[in-house]
C-alpha cells in the first residue's frame, strides 16, 4: 500500500480526436487501478469523472502533475484543451498513436475539410440530407446562439500544437507499459530526457519477433495476409506480406504477430528514423526482385492502399504530410 | 554542443557566376541565416588569395563550419577541404553549393538564377550545421599490379612497373601480345617499322621474371578496394584468383566494320579494303589487287564511319596521319601509281604530322575534299570502256564540281570504336563509360589516367582513339601513379562509409543483399548486421534500405539530407 504521508500525484486523462481505446487501455489496469488511486488523484478524466472544463480552467498553472493526452488534434476544442492542459500540467504525455503521430484520424490529411464534409454529410450512400445541411460553428436558435468547435483542414499530432514531455506510443499502448511509466513517475525514478519516447523499446519489433528470418528477402509479389497460407513461422516479409515490424518500435507485447497478423506500425518509428513510412518504402524498394521498370510497377501496384499501409498511424508527422491537389485537366 | 559558427563564401568565378547571379545579394541573404557569422563574395575563391581569405576568417573568427558556393564539388571540393585542414579545421565540416554548373551556366534569367543560388546556399548552410568531423583512414597497399590488355599501352605500363622489381599480372584476351600495334606495318610520321619498337617490348615483357602473362584470358570478377583487390581471371577452362593493389586498364579499341555504309561497296565490289587490311598487305611487303597485278590508281577515302552521327560521332584521330603515311608508302613501293586522298577535313595533328602532310602533297598525291554532312562519295563498278575497275563519284567541295575518281584499289580509312567487351569489363571494374563506350577518366584535364574508382587507371585507346606515342605516355603516367602508391606503402580509404548502430539494428537482414560491394555481413550471435568499412564505398544503398535507421551513411546522414532539403525549400515553405 502506498505511503499515506506522500502527497498524492494529481493526474489527468483527456481525449482529443481518438476512438476511446486509449482510455479503455487505462481502465485495463483492472484491479491495479486501486494501486493507482492510492498514489494518485484523478483530477480530470471525462470518460469516468464528471469534472468540467471550467474546473480545469480554474486550476493553477502546473497544478496537474501528469496528464495523459490521447487522441489527435482535429478541431478547435482539441486544440483548446491541449493548450489548457499543457498550461496546467507539469508533465504532458502524448498517450497513444493519435497523440504521438496523428494516428488513424491523421489519414484524413489525404483530404480536407470540404471534401470530408461533402462526403459525410451529402454524398454517402446512406445519407439522407435533402436540405444539404452541413455543420457550422455558429447557429442561432430561439434560446440563443449555439457554438460548435471548428473542424480543421488537417489533423495534427499533439506536439504539432504544444510542447510534449514524453510519448507513450501504441494503438492503444500496452497497459503494462503504462504501469511501468506511471510507477517510474510516482517513484520519482530518473526520467529520460524530455521529448523521449517511453514505454517502448529502442529496437524494432523484428528484434523480438520469433518468426524465422533470413537474408532471403526478395519479393516478386505482394500479398495481403488472407492471400497466403501463413505457416505461422516464416517472416511475413519473406512471404510477401508487408509487415511494418522492421520500422516499428517493440514494446507492444508482440500481439499482432502472435495473432498471425503482420505489424501495422502503431508503436511508431525508432529514434532517428522519423518517417517510418519512407523508411519502409525504401526498404521494400530494395528487395523487389526485378530490374524491369514495367514489372516493378506491376509488383508495386499490387500494394493496396500504400499510404494506409506505410503511414497508418503516422501521416501527420511524416515528411509526406498531405495530398496536394493537382488541377484536373480540362476534358 | 559547441556553438555553430558558419562562414559562407560566394565565388564569382570571374564572370562565370557573377554574370548571371547577383553574388552580392546571395552573400547578403546568406548572412541573415542562422549560425552564419560571415558571408562574403570573392572573385576567385579557388585562387590562393581566395583560400587565404577563408583560412584567415576561420582562424580569426573561430569559424567551425564552411560553405563555399562556387563550381561543382567534383572540381574544387578537395581544394577547399585542404584549405580547411590548413586552417586547422576538419575537412568534412565543409559543404559546397554548386552555383555554376547548376545555376549560372544553365540559366539566363538573372533574377531567378540568383534566387536559385540563394536556395542552394540556404540548403548548404542548413546542412553544414549537422556535418561531423571525420577522420581519414589508411590501408596497406599490395605492391602487385594487374594490367589488362597486352597492346602497346599495357605492355609499356607492365614493363615500367616490373623494371622497379614489382610484380605485374598481364591479362590479354587474344592468343598473343602486341594488340593493334602488331597489325601496323610502319608508324607515322617517320615511316619507321612498328615491329622495331614493339618486338623488344614484347620480348622483355614475356621473359620478365616479375611479369606473369595470362594469354587468352579475361578478368571476370573483382572484389576489394584500392590497395587490396582480388580478381578472378578466366583462361580457357581454368580460373586463377589474383591479388593486387592497383589495376591499369589498357584494353584498346577495334576497327569499325564499314559494311553498313553501302555507298562504299565494301565486300560487295573487289579491291575495296580497309586501312587495317592494307596494313596487313604492307606487312607482307607488297601492294596488289585480287588479280595479283599492281594497282595504277589508288584512292584513299577518309572518315569511314568516323564523324558520322549514324556510326561514330567522334574523330578517330589517327586515320588522317595513317592515310598520309599510306600515300608515302604507296609512292615508295609504286612510284608511278596515282594516289588520291578523298578527305572530309585534313586533321594531321601531332608532332611532325603537318610536315608529313606538306611533304606528301609535294609527292604528286591528289587531295579531293568531300562534304561529310552532304552526300558521301559513292563507289560503283566501272563501265567496260573505263580504264579502271572502280569509279568513285563525288562532289569535290573546293572546286564545287561533281567528279569521278578512277581507282583500281580503294582503301577505306575506317574509324576506331570501343571494344565489344568494354561494357562488361566496365561493370566488373566499376568504372564509367561515355556514350561511345570508351572509359571515362576522373578528370579530362587534371586527372586523365585515373578513374572515379580509386586504384583503377585507364590508358591508351580504351579511353578514346590514340596514337602510339600518346598511349605510351599515358601508360608511363599510370605506371608512375601506381608506383607512387606502392612506394607510399599505404593508401587513404573512403571515410564516407556506412556503419551500423548495433543498439538499434533489429536483425531484419534487408541490408545484406542490397550492398553492391558485398560489404555487409549478418552476425548470427549478435543478431545484427555489420559493415566492413574498408570494402564499403559509401554509396548509401544500405542506409536507404535500412528500415530502422540503424545504418547511417557518414556525411550523408538523414539529418543532414533533410536539413538541406528544408533549406532549399525554405522559400517555398514560407509562401
Amino acid at each position: 500500500m502506498a505511503n499515506q504521508d506522500k502527497p498524492k500525484l494529481k493526474m489527468a486523462i483527456y481525449w482529443g480526436a481518438g476512438c476511446g481505446g486509449c482510455c479503455v487501455s487505462v481502465l485495463d489496469v483492472h484491479e491495479k487501478l486501486f494501486d493507482v488511486v492510492a498514489v494518485a488523484d484523478l483530477v480530470f478524466w471525462p470518460i469516468a469523472l464528471d469534472i468540467k472544463y471550467k474546473d480545469v480552467e480554474a486550476m493553477a498553472d502546473g497544478f496537474i502533475d501528469l496528464t495523459l493526452f490521447n487522441g489527435a488534434v482535429r478541431n478547435s476544442e482539441n486544440e483548446h484543451m491541449a493548450r489548457l492542459l499543457r498550461q496546467k500540467s507539469k508533465i504532458l504525455v502524448a498517450y497513444g498513436s493519435c497523440a504521438h503521430l496523428g494516428g488513424i484520424p491523421g489519414l484524413a490529411n489525404l483530404t480536407n475539410k470540404n471534401e470530408l464534409f461533402n462526403r459525410i454529410y451529402l454524398e454517402t450512400e446512406s445519407t439522407l440530407n435533402p436540405d444539404g445541411i452541413i455543420p457550422k460553428t455558429h447557429f442561432n436558435v430561439t434560446e440563443g446562439e449555439l457554438e460548435l468547435p471548428e473542424f480543421f483542414n488537417d489533423v495534427r499530432a499533439l506536439n504539432q500544437v504544444v510542447d510534449v514531455d514524453y510519448y507513450l506510443p501504441g494503438c492503444p499502448p500496452r497497459t503494462e507499459r503504462l504501469i511501468e511509466v506511471f510507477m517510474a513517475i510516482v517513484n520519482k525514478a530518473e526520467l529520460p530526457p524530455n521529448g523521449s519516447v517511453v514505454g517502448a523499446w529502442e529496437k524494432t519489433l523484428c528484434d523480438e519477433c520469433k518468426r524465422k528470418k533470413t537474408d532471403n528477402k526478395v519479393i516478386r509479389k505482394f500479398y495481403r495476409p488472407w492471400e497466403i497460407h501463413d505457416d505461422g513461422e516464416t517472416c511475413f516479409l519473406e512471404q510477401g506480406v508487408i509487415c511494418m515490424g522492421p520500422a516499428t518500435r517493440g514494446g507492444c507485447g508482440y500481439r499482432c504477430i502472435e495473432g498471425n497478423a503482420p505489424c501495422q506500425g502503431c508503436y511508431g518509428p525508432p529514434a532517428d528514423a522519423p518517417d517510418p513510412g519512407a523508411k519502409m518504402m525504401s526498404a521494400i524498394g530494395t528487395i523487389i526482385d526485378s530490374n524491369l521498370e514495367i514489372e516493378i510497377e506491376e509488383i508495386v501496384d499490387a500494394i493496396v492502399d500504400p499510404v494506409g499501409t506505410f503511414y497508418r498511424f503516422s501521416l501527420p508527422k511524416a515528411i509526406l504530410r498531405k495530398k496536394m491537389s493537382v488541377p484536373k485537366p480540362v476534358n | 554542443m559547441e556553438e555553430i559558427r558558419i562562414g559562407v563564401y560566394i565565388c564569382w568565378c570571374g564572370t562565370n557566376i557573377a554574370k548571371n547571379v547577383d553574388v552580392e545579394r546571395v552573400a547578403a541573404e546568406a548572412g541573415k541565416l542562422q549560425g552564419v557569422v560571415v558571408a562574403r563574395d570573392y572573385k576567385y575563391m579557388c585562387s590562393d588569395p581566395g583560400q587565404d581569405l577563408m583560412v584567415k576568417d576561420i582562424q580569426e573568427m573561430n569559424l567551425n563550419r564552411i560553405v563555399v558556393a562556387a563550381c561543382s564539388p567534383r572540381i574544387h571540393e578537395i581544394t577547399f577541404r585542404k584549405a580547411l585542414e590548413k586552417a586547422g579545421l576538419n575537412p568534412y565540416l565543409f559543404q559546397m553549393a554548386n552555383i555554376r554548373e547548376q545555376v549560372s551556366w544553365v540559366h539566363d534569367d538573372r533574377e531567378k538564377a540568383t534566387q536559385k543560388a540563394i536556395d542552394l546556399v540556404t540548403g548548404a548552410v542548413k546542412r553544414v550545421r549537422w556535418q561531423e568531423a571525420l577522420n581519414k583512414r589508411s590501408v596497406k597497399v599490395n605492391p602487385a599490379t594487374l594490367v589488362i590488355g597486352g597492346g602497346i599501352a599495357g605492355l609499356t605500363a607492365a614493363r615500367e612497373i616490373a623494371r622497379t622489381g614489382r610484380i605485374v599480372f598481364l591479362v590479354e584476351k587474344e592468343k598473343s601480345l602486341g594488340g593493334m600495334m602488331k597489325k601496323i606495318n610502319r608508324t607515322f610520321p617517320n615511316l619507321d617499322e612498328a615491329s622495331k619498337y614493339l618486338n623488344p617490348i614484347i620480348e622483355e615483357v614475356s621473359s620478365h621474371p616479375h611479369i606473369q602473362v595470362y594469354l587468352n584470358s579475361q578478368l571476370v570478377k573483382l572484389s576489394g578496394y584500392v590497395g587490396n583487390f582480388i580478381g578472378t581471371v578466366n583462361h580457357k577452362e581454368t580460373q586463377s584468383e589474383l591479388e593486387f593493389g592497383n589495376i591499369i586498364v589498357a584494353t584498346g579499341l577495334k576497327p569499325f566494320k564499314p559494311t553498313p555504309l553501302s555507298n562504299y561497296a565494301y565486300k560487295r565490289l573487289p579491291n575495296i579494303i580497309t586501312s587495317v587490311e592494307f596494313e596487313e598487305m604492307l606487312s607482307k611487303g607488297y601492294i596488289r589487287l585480287d588479280s595479283r597485278q599492281e594497282p595504277k590508281h589508288v584512292a584513299i577515302i577518309h572518315c569511314v564511319g568516323s564523324r558520322n552521327p549514324d556510326f561514330l560521332p567522334y574523330c578517330s584521330r589517327t586515320c588522317c596521319q595513317t592515310a598520309l603515311k599510306f600515300a608515302n608508302q604507296i609512292k615508295d613501293l609504286l612510284p608511278k601509281a596515282h594516289v588520291y586522298q578523298i578527305y572530309a577535313d585534313m586533321r594531321s595533328m601531332s608532332k611532325g604530322c603537318e610536315e608529313m602532310y606538306s611533304k606528301t602533297a609535294k609527292r604528286g598525291v591528289m587531295f579531293l575534299m568531300y562534304d561529310q554532312k552532304g552526300k558521301l562519295p559513292y563507289i560503283r563498278e566501272a563501265g567496260k570502256n573505263e580504264k579502271t575497275r572502280l569509279v568513285i563519284e563525288m562532289k569535290e567541295l573546293l572546286s564545287g564540281e561533281q567528279v569521278e575518281v578512277t581507282a583500281d584499289l580503294v582503301i577505306l580509312m575506317v574509324g576506331m570504336e570501343a571494344q565489344e567487351t568494354s561494357k562488361q569489363l566496365s561493370q566488373v571494374l566499376g568504372i564509367s563509360r561515355c556514350s561511345n563506350n570508351f572509359y571515362i577518366e576522373k578528370h579530362p584535364k587534371l586527372d586523365p589516367v585515373a578513374t572515379t574508382t580509386d586504384g583503377v587507371f585507364i590508358v591508351g585507346s580504351c579511353q578514346a582513339p590514340k596514337e602510339i606515342s600518346d598511349s605510351a605516355s599515358q601508360a608511363k603516367a599510370a605506371a608512375a601513379r601506381v608506383l607512387a602508391m606502392i612506394n607510399k606503402d599505404w593508401v587513404e580509404v573512403e571515410v564516407i562509409t556506412s556503419s551500423v548502430r548495433e543498439e538499434i539494428c533489429c536483425g531484419c537482414q534487408i541490408c545484406v543483399h542490397v550492398c553492391p560491394y558485398g560489404a555487409i555481413e549478418f552476425l548470427k550471435e549478435k543478431k545484427v548486421s555489420c559493415v566492413n568499412e574498408v570494402i564499403c564505398k559509401g554509396c548509401g544503398t544500405c542506409a536507404s534500405a535500412c528500415p530502422t535507421g540503424a545504418i547511417g551513411s557518414r556525411h550523408f546522414t538523414e539529418k543532414q539530407i533533410l536539413a538541406q532539403i528544408e533549406g532549399v525549400m525554405l522559400q517555398l515553405l514560407e509562401v
